[in-house]
């Protein structure tokens, strides 16, 4: 254990005193497991296959704090600005913290939602849903501190066969306050059998410069004939860190529909873990990564088609300029039982400038015979012909690049379902494309 | 308007023109033809600023600037518009987003405002209807999956909305069938106007008999071996390019 995961290890034992076993016996002992789970593990290393290309120096150089942080305060008008089209629940976190002043009414037949916090300050086991059920109490040091220093998030559960129709919105919104910090975010989410949600998950920086660490952790359980849309959206500001482990846990006939966005953060990782538990279940994913000067971007999957017919479709495009990094690992695995298994993994990526860098590693583990699978990657330029064709139009290169970077983006801004973060985020794409120039 | 002196180019270390001279005058219709790798195409990527050509000889003045000095969007912007003979498709590129910046980089670089979205959508369908190009593919992405015939319509509705001085069509003609040809040639008839050139790239004759031109010039390896009014696209409809390149060998 070195010098920096000690300082950790630390933190995390002083935080869960801290709490003064307030929460309930079974999270404290979970909390402790973690923190025991933390000392053994320690930070990621590159030796370890899934983090090879993905140093974590520079996170730990960045001298985070863990802290007991209770309140957080942000007005309502500065909220205004980032809220789109009507929800049907809306939980706005300042700092990592619940503001339940600025949120929306979230009372509705069949729905039940509310902050992490709140369920782990009831002390009952059965307010926190499963929290841990598919995570485990973490299979890697960052998500092993996530469940040791736990601080909020959402707890979502769609009762048997409701179908709410609005997006039930995550808006996570930091201030300069939360800058040398880390925020634990955790959310679990139930949809029992047949119910359908469409989940909207948004991270945002006031600032510019803010500087820190959201660790973030995701469950997700989809019950018999479930049907979830996902929406995330991360724009957090270039010098934020942002890492999360996406648990999807999809049920026979259940459909997850997920699209993700990473545009911020100095560091952004996002790796989704699907596993089926039952047959004709399917998984579609779409992805979008940008990678700018200073910028690392990390993207994992891990699908596991452990049952019979079952579909998995995962699309992932990525836009590199200036000096930017990315990293895409995609690993399916078709266990021997899981005959008539679909799954499709494709990963693009656009190099705009000769220092970016790629790192992509698709993989199909096939050991079923019977199955139709495919893979693919491509890394490639502008092409000449287009961008001759545009500036022949009267645009300058830039605006022909922006232009022909959002085309390529548009397949996966396309299935974002909310027309307004479609708008916004290729306002955001342009935005951050644009200020890479200027520096 | 354009004057071209003595314009030597060449691909890859080939030589591809070999010295062509050419004036045009605002309101003039110029047909340019000639057979396959005479480099009528090649005279129309250069004078649009296509890279990939080295040109090692002569001038191309446009409105006395020295057009080979300007850069692609620069010649766009003051007027030079090349219709092509093989649109490029940009998946994912809208249709009318595409149109409209291309519109106002124009104005913009011009000094002017920038067209309202109003004034645009009014423009817009008016112009469509014009080229017979369902809207429908307004709002798709450009060129994608349009048919032979579509993407020279979406040609030639760039054109219009573009309003160029200089036009240069890279054998529009080329993959359309004679309604597609005749639409197309109606809507460049309509651009016809005294402070507007023309300049028609074409392999075949049958387009001139829709855009009459005023002089025809005949291209074969690199050089302009035979100028002179519609009659002579007649006479070559008749005789064949062989007829006058064993004229101009001799």
């Amino acid at each position: 254990m070195n010098a920096c995961a000690s300082v950790f290890q630390q933190a995390a034992t002083e935080y869960i005193d801290s709490l003064s076993n307030c929460e309930g016996e079974w999270l404290t002992e979970q909390r402790q497991a973690a923190t025991q789970r933390f000392t053994e593990l320690g930070f990621p290393h590159a030796g370890l296959e899934t983090w090879r290309y993905t140093s974590v120096e520079g996170l730990l150089q960045q001298d985070f704090k863990i802290t007991h942080r209770t309140q957080a305060f942000l007005q309502h008008e500065v909220i205004q600005q980032f809220l789109g089209e009507p929800v049907a629940a809306r939980l706005v976190f300042v700092d990592g913290i619940y503001q339940p002043n600025l949120s929306g009414d979230t009372g509705q037949a069949g729905l039940s939602i509310g902050s992490l916090r709140a369920a782990m300050a009831a002390g009952e086991r059965s307010a926190l849903r499963g929290v841990g059920s598919l995570s485990g109490i973490g299979d890697h040091g960052f998500a092993a501190l996530n469940m040791a220093t736990l601080q909020d998030g959402a707890v979502i559960q769609v009762s048997t066969g409701v179908a709410i129709q609005q997006p039930i919105e995550l808006l996570y919104v930091a201030t300069k306050g939360l800058s040398g910090q880390v925020q634990h975010t955790r959310h679990r989410v139930v949809l029992e059998a047949g119910a359908s949600a469409n989940l909207v998950e948004r991270y945002l920086s006031l600032d510019s410069e803010s500087n820190y660490f959201n660790n973030l952790v995701c469950e997700i359980s989809l019950g018999e004939g479930a049907s979830l849309v996902h929406q995330r959206a991360q724009e957090e500001s270039l010098k934020a860190y942002h890492l999360c482990d996406v648990h999807l846990d999809i049920q026979g006939d259940a459909h997850y529909q997920g699209v993700n966005a990473a545009l911020g953060g100095a560091w952004s990782r996002t790796t989704f873990h699907a596993r089926f538990g039952g047959e004709d279940a399917n998984c579609e994913l779409d992805g979008l990564y940008l990678a700018g000067e200073g910028q690392l971007t990390d993207f994992h999957l891990n699908v596991d088609h452990s049952v019979a017919h079952c579909e998995s479709r995962e699309n992932v495009k990525g836009i590199l300029y200036g000096a930017g990094k990315a990293v895409f690992d995609g690993l399916i695995h078709v266990r021997e039982q899981a005959q008539k298994s679909q799954a499709h993994l494709y990963n693009a990526n656009l190099m705009l400038s000769r220092r970016a860098e790629v790192d992509t590693k698709p993989q199909l583990v096939i050991l079923a015979d019977d199955v139709k699978c495919s893979h693919g990657t491509t890394v490639g330029q502008l092409d000449d012909q287009a961008l001759f064709y545009l500036r022949s139009r009267g645009l300058d290169k830039d605006q022909a690049k922006r232009l022909l970077s959002l085309g390529f983006a548009s397949e996966i801004v396309d299935s974002f379902q909310s027309e307004y973060l479609r708008d916004h985020l290729r306002e955001e794409i342009v935005k951050r494309m644009s200020y890479e120039r200027q520096v | 308007m354009l004057s071209i002196k003595n314009l030597c180019a060449s691909v890859d270390g080939k030589a591809i023109l070999n010295g062509i001279n050419l004036e045009v005058y605002a309101g003039e219709v110029h047909a340019i033809m000639g057979p396959n790798g005479s480099g009528k195409s090649t005279l129309a990527h250069i004078l649009s600023g296509r890279d990939g050509y080295t040109v090692s000889d002569g001038e191309v003045h446009y409105f006395g600037q020295n057009l080979l000095d300007l850069e692609t969007e620069e010649r766009a912007h003051s007027g030079v518009f090349l219709a092509m003979q093989y649109p490029v498709e940009l998946p994912g590129v809208n249709n009318m987003t595409f149109l409209r910046e291309s519109m106002n980089a124009i104005r913009k670089a011009r000094g002017e405002a920038e067209i309202d979205a109003v004034s645009f959508m009014k423009q817009v369908r008016h112009r469509a209807k014009q080229v017979k190009l369902d809207e429908k593919l307004l709002k798709r992405s450009v060129n994608a999956g349009f048919s032979g015939g579509e993407k020279k319509r979406n040609e030639i509705l760039q054109m219009m909305m573009l309003e160029p001085q200089l036009a240069i069509l890279d054998e529009t003609d080329s993959g359309l069938d004679i309604d597609a040809l005749r639409t197309v040639a109606d809507g460049v008839n309509l651009l016809r106007s005294p402070d507007r050139a023309l300049i028609v790239v074409t392999h075949y004759q049958r387009l001139l008999d829709y855009i009459e031109p005023d002089f025809v010039h005949v291209l074969a390896s690199g050089r302009i071996i035979r100028s002179g009014g519609k009659e002579l696209a007649l006479e070559l409809e008749e005789k064949g390019y062989e007829w006058l390149q064993e004229g101009a060998a001799a």
